[in-house]
């Protein structure tokens, strides 16, 4: 009967090195946090996986639709423009909401920073165009 | 509505994601932070307009989802109303 006690054998882990790199995605945890926000109900767990994999599918569309744009440009950069040019499409940027508005709104100060000139002493203006 | 959401966007996943999909597309500094905002925009100004940036993407999902599981009368989230409701979606071009 003390045999019964002893634990059983547990397969070894896999070692680290043979684990495959994940895929890069939204963290799990956002997607769910923001799902759960906008339904309001009690989601089971298969229906998150569908969540996920759509959020993927929403990302793939993404990348096309610049990738789209970046040609159509003639270039092989994904320039501000051309998300600009996207969002545009889209209605959300608009000739009443000016993406720098949006960038106000929405984007943290030091991201702003970056995005908006801002007239500094010396008659510099950052970024530089 | 009102909650603000978590108010960081994750900037290099974004980047990472877009490689994985166009390995040969590169993406500007400003670019990529042009796509947080369109990560994290979310308006409420005009209701009528979809607007099909990731929040409001999700946000249509799960208003879909709660619909068909309303006409089901059921009081949970299955994976078969997230299914249907992906699939209004699509229909209307919407990803």
């Amino acid at each position: 009967p003390l045999r019964l006690l002893q634990s059983k054998t547990v397969p070894k882990r896999l070692r680290t090195s043979q684990r495959k790199p994940h895929e890069p995605q939204v963290p799990r945890s956002l997607i769910k946090e923001i799902f759960r926000h906008f339904v309001k109900m009690p989601v089971t767990r298969d229906a998150f996986k569908i969540v996920e994999k759509c959020s993927e599918r929403y990302f793939k569309q993404l990348s096309d639709d610049l990738e789209a744009y970046t040609h159509h440009a003639g270039r092989k950069t994904v320039e501000a423009a051309d998300l600009e040019v996207l969002m545009r499409r889209q209605g959300l940027v608009t000739d009443k909401m000016p993406l720098n508005v949006l960038i106000e709104r929405y984007l943290p100060l030091e991201y702003r920073k970056l995005l908006i000139p801002i007239a500094v002493s010396g008659n510099k203006v950052i970024p530089c165009k | 509505e009102s909650r603000r959401m978590r108010s960081t966007a994750p900037r290099s996943t974004l980047r990472k994601i877009i490689k994985k999909h166009k390995p040969q597309l590169r993406l500007a500094a400003n670019a990529d932070l042009l796509a947080c905002l369109f990560f994290l925009t979310f308006k409420q100004e005009c209701p009528g307009v979809v607007h099909l940036n990731f929040l409001l993407f999700l946000h249509r999902l799960a208003e879909e989802a709660r619909t068909n599981a309303f006409e089901n009368k059921s009081k949970i989230i299955k994976p078969e109303h997230t299914i249907s409701a992906a699939k209004v979606l699509t229909h209307f071009n919407i990803f």
